[in-house]
């Protein structure tokens, strides 16, 4: 049983070449989107921190977006 | 009009999407795995090969989708004049892209053991080649022009012109004598899949939908703090 289902009755190369590639592609696209996703948070976090306090509360306060980032970025440290 | 769209709104709704999809998702593979790759009965005529079917369906199907999404938002942009728009197009337009080229390639790895040929040049195949061809240069537009506003005209005209490629795909089956199979599954009328086939697809379907709208989301939320980055910058 365990050999048909590897070998899917001749059919196996076709079958788990075609599921392979698609976990395959879509687990490269998952953690490079991830990845460009977290370089862009630390790119808007390190822009916050170069603000003075004052022009860093005022950004903060029209922001949500800010602020959720750096409530975002706090949980996870 | 549309302020509920604005990203200060939509961004802590991304975050909760993102973390329900993240939690309910390898639940929801496992099960669509083991329904397409064990429960799912073997065709009479293709055997075992039908079960390429489970990812080349949602494949095409979503790769589809995403385009009409994005034309229809290219008008809805050309009209209203809605920014928010083409954040949302720039951000499927490489998840269109990618689930054209997998239907595309499992594709050709069904064909060969079904069709006795990797590849052929009929109405089917050709129109879903001419539809990852629209994609690739869709995408280029934001990778080679600068200019925003330019950017947005141009990836407009290429989506409307390249939606009077959809219907040639759907109907490119009907419309001429094609290797490729006419429809099994259709919104009106009776479907010709058995119903042991049509769950282990359905449910794969439901899998291909979660994972793109997980990359749509984490795109959409890269391009927002973009946008925001730049405007504490000009501040």
């Amino acid at each position: 049983m365990i050999s048909n289902f590897i070998t899917m009755n001749g059919y196996g190369l076709y079958v788990w070449l075609s599921f392979g590639i698609v976990f395959v592609s879509c687990v490269v696209v998952y953690f490079k989107t991830k990845k460009t996703l977290k370089k862009y948070e630390q790119e808007f976090l390190a822009e916050l921190q170069i603000l003075t306090l004052e022009e860093k509360n005022k950004a903060l306060e029209i922001s949500k977006v800010a602020q959720q980032i750096l409530a975002t970025s706090s949980k996870a440290n | 009009m549309f302020n509920f769209l604005s990203s200060s709104n939509i961004y802590p709704l991304i975050e909760k999407l993102i973390k329900f999809i993240n939690s309910i998702f390898f639940l929801i593979l496992i099960i669509g795995l083991t329904f397409a790759l064990i429960l799912s009965p073997p065709d009479y005529l293709q055997g075992d090969a039908v079960r390429i079917m489970y990812v080349h369906v949602p494949s095409a199907w979503i790769g589809l989708a995403c385009f009409s999404l994005i034309t229809f938002l290219s008008v809805l942009n050309f009209i209203f004049k809605i920014k928010n728009f083409y954040f949302i197009n720039k951000s499927i337009a490489p998840i269109g892209f990618l689930f054209t080229c997998l239907a595309i390639i499992t594709g050709s790895l069904w064909g060969q053991p079904t069709w006795g040929t990797w590849w052929a040049w009929d109405a089917r195949l050709t129109s879903m080649l001419v539809l990852m061809i629209f994609y690739f240069f869709y995408i280029l537009t934001f990778k080679l022009l600068k200019r925003e506003e330019l950017i947005i005209k141009v990836s407009s005209v290429i989506a409307i012109i390249g939606s009077i490629n959809l219907p040639i795909i759907k109907y490119s089956v009907e419309w001429w004598a094609t290797l490729h199979q006419p429809a099994s599954i259709k919104i009106t009328g009776s479907s010709s899949i058995h119903s042991e086939m049509l769950l282990p697809l359905m449910v794969m379907l439901l899998v291909f939908l979660l994972y793109a709208a997980l990359i749509f989301l984490m795109k959409y939320k890269t391009e927002i703090i973009r946008i925001k980055k730049k405007n504490i910058k000009r501040n």
